[in-house]
């Protein structure tokens, strides 16, 4: 299949600081693409690029064979871009929110309306046509601006942050709808910093950090980068009260002493470790590794009360690839 | 624009619907609503939205209630003399409950809605729908205009009521309500472009409270002119200065007004965009429009010296200020505009051509006008010295806007090249420029205003030029003096093309 929009040695640059920098990648009709970074990556100016809303200082970027650089009025009606901020109106119910749009896009009379009543239906917003946007939940909100994305059919939707600050049940409707985009034929491009949720969605994902990007592949081919580093959860029972934070650098230092831990980091009351394995090591190998590990840790009295190994996931992909080197 | 058939999944239900499908019913659509479909969508939603407001309906409440009042105040005491004149009175009451609506909430209003459009991001929603900076600007100033008609026809029976009171003519009312309608549309351009200035928080607060002390000033004028109009608009009306005085300021009114929407277009624009067209070409409209109406004066003056000196000194000030503006944009333009962009095509985008621009305006100006001083007929004593000061002038402001352009941007760094930063290198360049030779004259002991330490001061070295010896019927300065002063801005100018035309490629690098 031929890449619906092609991205080549796209580069950002304000002044002395280069935003963006050598960006390439490609995707086709039907798939999702992750845009993992941490906050100041670069993630959001390479989508205000890939919208038309900024210009890059260099490289390419095709849309269904045309230049978004050159021509930018052409390819604009094939995007669809939602801006990490909903961008709502005060005093307006759904329908006109979304009716006002459709005009916007040059939709008229019966076309425009049931273009409009289509993506309520879509979105789920049919019941809530009348109701006040600012009366809206936030999961709700961001239906609604998903909907205005789709009024004009683009081909390509770019979504920042489209999961940010919603509930689990949004989430995973959220989830269900962009699925469903995707099998309608259209590329989705979701920029997310909550990694989690974009294994579940995405079928690539292009991992990127203070503007370059330093990974790019199916999620599976991503999950087995880097897999020389095994997962340890464990739990441990320290002080409480003053003491605390001593007694918690105290065991992150005698962990990272330990042979093998590549990294630690602290999450609640639990303890998360990365153990570096030979490349192409076993099952057995890292049995081993976690129960040395393990045993180590009972000689030197650390009170574990839990210990298990985790299943990798992109969050590991992710620190492994960009070695923990966070904005 | 064709949609497929979609399926829901978010509700769980299941929806089918062929967009093309409902083409077919278009014609079934009424009328309201055909008409609706070829309206301003900005229109539509704006005016939906400000109905809703609870602004739009307290201001119409108060005002209402304000002008019900006011009748019934009227209507008592004029109820014994059938034959009195209080209509004068009334007339300016009335007005004056409008005029807090037109001149102030709604201005302020539509400066608060691009403001909000620009604050929640919701600005590039709309541009990304193809609607395009100038027509949806043009919606947003028609929305409120709309809302202001609402207001209007509230209190147009009353002010129709305070005609039937005596005391005030026809013509009083309609030149008030017309100037008023002018002032009401000039107000909210401002305020919508007013809208655009600021990107940063503590810029556009600054702009907040610039923009509130602004529509109280234009409140009081208002109702000051108002106020006069209606006291003695008979007399006024009659007089065919204020004529020329209503058509001079409704004249700037229009141009400035245009100027502004188009700046605010401008700032709104995508940098892929032909951002710079709009302002560029109304600068040069201007200066043609006012070069026509220079002609008129001077015909209809007897081809008289004053006229040429009046319209080359207000000419070049008003260059001086919008060029300051055009020939700060940034270095270079976007790749999709570069290949369609000639030698001459001063309107696309990037402070080279807006330089060279301005340069050919500022040179041409002062060239025309030259040249109509020196075949006019009716001279003074002063017309040398005054020669002199139209052929400086240009080239003061000429100097001092290519200076500030080598200082700010010929330095590889940066650091000062910004648009704001050349601004304030201009105005930091003239203040030095003006305070500086005084104060050294003073410091030596010798006049603080010897024309030759002040040669290329911008303040005192233009009095100079423009002072005439009635002692010796002789000018203060030589030409010689001009000279320098015109080649030293040409030099100045000439090195600022080329910092322009250095950074011009640099941005243009891949």
């Amino acid at each position: 299949m031929s890449p619906l929009l092609e991205v080549k040695g796209l580069r950002r640059d304000y002044g002395a600081l280069r935003a963006v920098d050598d960006v390439s990648f490609h995707l086709e009709p039907g798939s999702i693409l992750g845009f993992i970074g941490p906050n100041g990556a670069g993630k959001s100016t390479t989508l205000r690029i890939l919208a038309t809303l900024d210009s890059p200082t260099a490289g390419e970027v095709l849309l269904g064979g045309h230049s978004l650089v050159d021509t930018p009025d052409r390819v604009r009606p094939l995007i669809g871009y939602m801006p990490d901020r909903y961008g709502t109106y005060d005093d307006v119910t759904v329908f006109e929110f979304l009716d006002f749009f459709a005009r916007a896009y040059g939709l008229t009379g019966a076309k425009r309306r049931q273009r409009v009543e289509s993506v309520m239906g879509f979105t789920g917003l049919g019941p809530l046509a009348d109701k006040l946007t600012t009366a809206l939940s936030k999961g709700m909100r961001q239906r609604v601006a998903l909907g205005r994305t789709l009024l004009h059919d683009p081909q390509l939707l770019l979504l920042d942050e489209p999961a940010d600050g919603l509930d689990p049940r949004a989430r995973i409707e959220l989830r269900e709808l962009l699925r469903a985009l995707a099998d309608q034929g259209k590329a989705v491009i979701i920029s997310s910093h909550i990694l989690t949720e974009l294994a579940e969605i995405c079928d690539t994902c292009a991992i990127i950090e203070q503007g370059r990007l330093l990974a790019t592949g199916r999620v599976e081919d991503i999950l087995r980068q880097g897999a020389s580093v095994a997962a340890v959860e464990l739990m441990v029972r320290l002080a409480v009260g003053a003491e605390a934070d001593a007694a918690w650098a105290r065991a992150e230092r005698l962990l990272l002493e330990q042979p093998r831990v590549a990294r630690v980091s602290r999450e609640g009351e639990s303890l998360r470790v990365g153990l570096e394995l030979e490349a192409g090591a076993g099952a057995g190998q890292v049995d081993a590794a976690a129960a040395g590990l393990l045993s180590a840790l009972v000689t030197a009295g650390l009170p574990v009360c839990s210990f298990g190994m985790r299943e990798r996931n992109l969050e590991d992909a992710f620190m492994t690839v960009t070695k923990g080197r966070l904005a | 624009m064709s949609a497929p058939v979609e399926t829901s999944t978010g509700a769980g239900t299941e929806v089918s619907a062929s967009v093309e499908a409902a083409d077919a019913s278009t014609a079934g659509l009424s009328f309201q609503e055909r008409w609706g479909d070829r309206l301003n969508p900005l229109v539509v939603k704006e005016v939906r939205q400000g109905l809703r407001t609870r602004v739009f309906w307290a201001c119409f409440g108060l005002m209402l209630l304000a002008c019900l009042v006011l009748a019934l105040v009227a209507f008592v005491h004029t109820r014994e003399e059938a034959f009195a004149h209080h209509g004068q009175g009334y007339f300016f009451a009335f007005f004056i409950c409008l005029a807090v609506v037109h001149f102030f909430v709604i201005p302020y209003s539509a400066y608060r809605s691009l403001a909000r459009e620009r604050e929640d991001d919701t600005w590039v929603l709309l541009v990304l729908t193809g609607l395009g900076p100038r027509r949806i600007l043009r919606g947003k100033v028609s929305s409120f205009l709309v809302q202001a008609a609402l207001y209007a026809s509230a209190v147009g029976p009353f002010l129709l009521f305070s005609y039937y009171l005596n005391g005030i003519s026809l013509p009083s009312i309609l030149a008030v309500l017309g100037l008023g309608g002018a002032w009401l549309v000039f107000l909210t351009v401002v305020a919508v472009c007013a809208a655009t200035l600021a990107d940063s928080r503590m810029g556009r607060a600054f702009v907040h409270f610039v923009v509130l002390g602004v529509l109280g000033l234009a409140f009081s004028a208002a109702l000051g002119i108002s106020g006069a109009l209606s006291d003695s608009g008979n007399r006024l009306l009659s007089n065919d200065g204020v004529h020329l005085a209503m058509g001079i300021g409704l004249g700037l009114m229009l141009l400035d007004g245009w100027l502004l929407f188009e700046v605010a277009a401008s700032r709104l624009s995508l940098s892929t965009e032909d951002y710079t067209r709009g302002p560029r070409r109304v600068m040069v409209v201007q200066m043609l429009v006012a070069l026509v109406v220079g002609l008129g004066f001077w015909w209809h003056e007897d081809q008289g010296h004053v006229v040429t000196e009046i319209f080359a000194v207000c000419g070049t000030l008003h260059l001086a200020v919008v060029g300051l503006f055009v020939v700060t944009d940034v270095d270079g333009q976007a790749r999709a505009l570069r290949a369609a962009t000639g030698p001459v095509s001063l309107f696309r985008p990037g402070a080279l051509r807006g330089f060279r621009l301005t340069m050919l305006l500022l040179v041409g100006w002062a060239g025309v006008w030259a040249a109509l001083a020196l075949v006019s007929g009716k001279t003074n004593h002063g017309s040398e010295s005054m020669r002199m000061l139209m052929a400086v002038m240009p080239a003061y402001v000429i100097l001092y806007l290519s200076l500030a352009l080598v200082l700010g941007r010929m330095p590889r760094s940066d650091r000062f090249s910004s648009p704001a930063s050349v601004r304030l290198l201009f105005v930091a360049a003239v203040g030095v420029a003006a305070g500086l030779p005084p104060l050294v004259a003073a410091l030596v002991g010798i006049e603080m205003g010897d024309p030759l330490l002040n040669l290329l001061n911008p303040v005192v070295g233009i009095a100079n030029f423009g002072a005439h010896d009635y002692a010796t019927a002789e000018p203060g300065m030589a030409w010689p003096l001009v000279a320098f002063v015109v080649g030293v801005a040409l030099l100045v100018a000439f090195m600022a093309d080329r910092v322009l035309v250095e950074r011009e490629k640099r941005a243009h690098l891949p």
